[in-house]
């Protein structure tokens, strides 16, 4: 479990354990990463969130050029993983969850404990964003010095 | 914004390839995903036509290393460049933290050049965002080809770098430029990082 804010990893955790879902994946509506469990590469997980966010945005779309409100999860059962994957509203904008469960648990399971996942994430969620400053003033030669070893240039 | 991990201690970055169609953007995507060590890059994913043209995105995760004690990662995008996928090109630019945009150097591009830069604009804009706020590098690529089909990169600077913004040569087929640009970029968009809080 990895996780960019501590206060998710507790409903998260709860959820993986009591859906009994294989992979949980927690993102922005703009596909970054918030918190996982199940993946073992981190570049493997913005993969999947980027995928996943685009499945969102464009069944969004969709529902908009039809005139047909808003779609609500998105499901695809293969015959031996499904796929769960649904937008939520946040208090610092749209997350999207993303879950792979097998034949071990249910899409009315997932469905039912996700619901009690996004309220524990709400309830926990803090009202105002941290301002801190991140990076040091002597980043650059730091930045320089990766792209360097990166690019070998 | 950049999604920062102060626990940690991770910062990921989303950046974007506009620019018109077979204008080289998957190609810079490409030669990016050539050359970085394996274990610093993910998979490649393109969703792309039966004829390999942009349908969604491309989309490659690259690891900078470790920035001032952050573990820095980018995921590097591209837009569909046809006219007609305006409505994926706004979905993949949501949250974009820096755009690279990418013109086609031949001459008889240039009204399409000039399209796809004012289509940038409508489309930030409408989420919101001043071209002149975010983090922009402009490559001008295929200046490989013979310099009667195309314009300098001095011709292309008149028309688009209205902002003074970094401007870069390339060829992205055979590398010359891609590098140059992604950490022309890359260089913008943390430094604008360090000047600004981070947020969820």
């Amino acid at each position: 479990m990895r996780t960019i804010e501590p206060w998710v990893e507790r409903p998260l955790t709860t959820f993986v354990a009591e859906a009994q879902v294989r992979v949980a994946l927690l993102m922005t509506s703009s596909g970054q990463v918030v918190a996982q469990h199940g993946f073992t590469r981190s570049l493997d997980v913005m993969t999947a969130a980027a995928l996943g966010a685009g499945i969102v945005a464009s069944t969004r779309e969709i529902a908009r050029e039809m005139s047909a409100g808003t779609f609500g999860a998105v499901v695809h059962q293969g015959p031996r993983l499904g796929v769960y994957l649904m937008p939520f509203e946040m208090p610092g904008g749209t997350w999207i969850g993303l879950a792979v469960f097998g034949p071990d648990t249910s899409l009315g399971i997932v469905q039912l404990f996700f619901g009690k996942l996004v309220d524990d994430l709400v309830r926990e969620a803090p009202r105002e964003a941290p301002t801190r400053q991140v990076l040091p003033e002597t980043f650059e030669d730091d930045l320089n010095q990766s792209l360097r070893a990166l690019f070998g240039r | 914004m950049p999604l920062v991990n102060l626990t940690a201690r991770e910062i990921t970055c989303k950046l974007v390839y506009y620019g018109p169609g077979r204008c080289g953007k998957t190609t810079n995507l490409q030669y990016i995903h050539g050359r970085v060590p394996e274990n610093r890059r993910g998979r490649m994913v393109s969703l792309a036509t039966q004829s390999d043209r942009t349908l969604f995105f491309d989309f490659l995760p690259i690891e900078l290393g470790v920035i001032s004690g952050f573990t820095t990662r980018f995921q590097l995008y591209t837009v569909p460049g046809q006219v007609y996928y305006n409505a994926t090109r706004r979905l993949v630019l949501q949250g974009a933290d820096g755009v690279v945009f990418v013109a086609d150097s031949q001459a008889r591009r240039f009204d399409e050049n000039v399209e796809s830069f004012k289509n940038l604009q409508d489309n930030l804009l409408e989420q919101g965002v001043d071209v002149r706020q975010i983090p922009l590098v402009l490559q001008y690529n295929k200046q490989d080809l013979p310099p009667d089909l195309i314009l300098s990169p001095a011709e292309l600077d008149d028309t688009f770098n209205f902002r003074s913004v970094p401007s870069l040569p390339a060829d992205a087929l055979h590398g010359t430029g891609v590098f140059e640009t992604l950490k022309a970029l890359s260089t913008v968009v943390l430094q604008r990082l360090a000047a600004r809080p981070p947020s969820l």
